[in-house]
């Protein structure tokens, strides 16, 4: 099994909206993805739809050939938009959850990463700052050995300086056979760790790219053509 | 993984029931004091140490049924639900933890308020008395013979079965009003309520076409001997414990369906 993720005529209705118009897609593993889209997009319903939060109208999702379920939750690390943590915990409470819940949970990783960003683990999460749990959630997520990462927006609340550690721990932590798909609009910044890139747009895929490829073919940046593609 | 989640679900409620349990506690020895001392100038302390304790016993009721909605709700269809969603972990292993822990703490609060009581109000003539009521129940279960200790069981199945089923008759309107994009409250009320009206319209229906063979049955009985009201007695809870499990049965399946297919967190 090559593919990490493999879409077949995926359809999503919401009500009174069609969030994905059925959608092909490949993506291989050992990759970097961009999914990039503007907003409302189909980013977040298409990244839902892997890890079995909503349920596809029709058509499939496949995890390394699963359909999303126990086992596949199992492989995939994700980071949704929301802050999901338990705020009555502390930082070492939830690390003490990861590591019950998911057996791929790297514990010494986790502490490594606090350190560098200066985050004290005996905090509760309570008492901390939205852009500090934004951090506390990424560190967790990345510090499983996942095969494949699903990040949606990880970088939007945090300071540019933090932006550049996260995204360093991101290219530098992960095993190369594993595969992370970070949905963002804030191009500019992710650019750089990129190998392919997904344009999505009112839930059809727009282009399916390799990084090099457009800076080679089109000579520009990714974010100069999504600000063509994506015009207003 | 039920294990796991079991222990996590009691870290996270047991501090909202043990600084209440050691609250009522304190207040049953204070209580207990003031009763022990009994002095005229006390008075007024002692009725407010009193009311307080009462307060504090209609609190954890209160807190009970408020914990286990808000545990539901906010662990699995707000934010957090991202989390215990995304765990590999069944939907219904979800649902049985929580079950399970709501069903402890309401046996561990009747049995705290119990005990506290019993600590408040122990003396001589309490125990005489405490005494005197078991042997006469003790006399009374004799002469029902062992088909008291079946109505003892049957009276505590239907205990634990009528709290897990209104449990997750609970959670079933909790997941039904999460469904509605704008009314969540008013739309899980709604279904609390619309669960009762279907409850009552069955059991009308059942009760009607028996064609009141039920209500002759229970007419023979005032005349019957006591070995047949004995037996009615049990076939009665029998019945009710029938009918708890049936209801938490079909709400435990539709909650867990509507959970596995119909989520759709904001």
């Amino acid at each position: 099994m090559e593919n990490i993720l493999e879409c077949q005529n995926l359809v999503k209705f919401y009500p009174k909206c069609l969030a994905l118009n059925s959608v092909n897609l490949t993506v291989p593993k050992g990759k970097i993805v961009g999914l990039l889209g503007p907003n409302g997009s189909g980013k977040s319903t298409l990244i839902k739809l892997a890890n079995d939060l909503i349920q596809p109208t029709s058509g499939k999702i496949l995890i390394a050939g699963m359909e999303p379920g126990i086992e596949t939750k199992k492989i995939v690390s994700y980071l949704p938009e929301r802050t999901y943590l338990n705020d009555w915990m502390t930082v070492n409470d939830m690390i003490g959850f990861f590591g019950d819940f998911y057996q791929d949970f790297n514990k010494s990783k986790a502490y490594d990463m606090l350190a560098r960003l200066g985050v004290n683990p005996s905090l509760r999460l309570k008492t901390m700052s939205k852009g500090t749990k934004e951090k506390v959630q990424l560190i967790l997520v990345m510090s499983r050995e996942a095969q494949l990462y699903l990040l949606d927006e990880p970088i939007g609340g945090v300071d540019p300086a933090a932006r550049d550690y996260i995204l360093d721990t991101i290219i530098g932590n992960y095993n190369p056979e594993a595969t992370v798909i970070i949905s963002t609009h804030l191009i500019a910044d992710v650019e750089k760790i990129l190998d392919e890139v997904i344009f999505i747009n009112q839930g059809n895929i727009v282009l399916v790219s390799t990084v090099d490829d457009i800076r080679e073919n089109e000579n520009k940046s990714v974010d100069a053509l999504f600000r063509e593609v994506f015009k207003c | 993984m039920l294990r796991k989640l079991l222990r996590y679900e009691i870290k996270a409620t047991s501090r909202t029931f043990l600084p209440m349990y050691a609250l009522l506690i304190v207040f049953a020895l204070i209580n207990k004091f003031f009763m022990a001392v009994n002095s005229s100038y006390l008075k007024i302390p002692q009725a407010i140490a009193m009311s307080v304790f009462v307060f504090i016993i209609i609190g954890i009721c209160v807190m009970t049924l408020v914990v286990t909605i808000q545990r539901f709700n906010k662990n699995l269809l707000t934010d957090e639900g991202y989390l215990s969603f995304t765990l590999p972990v069944r939907v219904h292993s979800h649902i049985d933890s929580k079950m399970i822990v709501t069903l402890m703490w309401s046996v561990l609060s009747v049995l705290v308020s119990l005990i506290s009581i019993f600590v408040m109000s122990v003396n001589e003539t309490t125990i005489l008395s405490f005494q005197r009521f078991m042997n006469e129940l003790m006399a009374a279960f004799s002469q029902i013979g062992p088909s008291g200790y079946v109505l003892i069981l049957e009276a505590v199945l239907l205990v634990i079965f009528g709290i897990l089923s209104s449990t997750v008759e609970i959670y079933a309107a909790i997941t039904v009003g999460n469904m509605s994009s704008k009314h969540k409250l008013l739309t899980g009320i709604g279904a609390y309520l619309g669960f009762g009206v279907i409850q009552q319209i069955i059991v009308s229906i059942i009760l009607s076409s028996s064609d009141k063979s039920i209500t002759r049955y229970f007419n023979l009985l005032e005349t019957a001997g006591e070995f047949a009201q004995v037996q009615a007695a049990e076939t009665v809870l029998l019945v009710l414990i029938a009918y708890m499990v049936i209801v938490g049965v079909a709400l435990y399946f539709f909650t867990e369906w509507m959970l596995r297919k119909k989520l759709n967190l904001e």
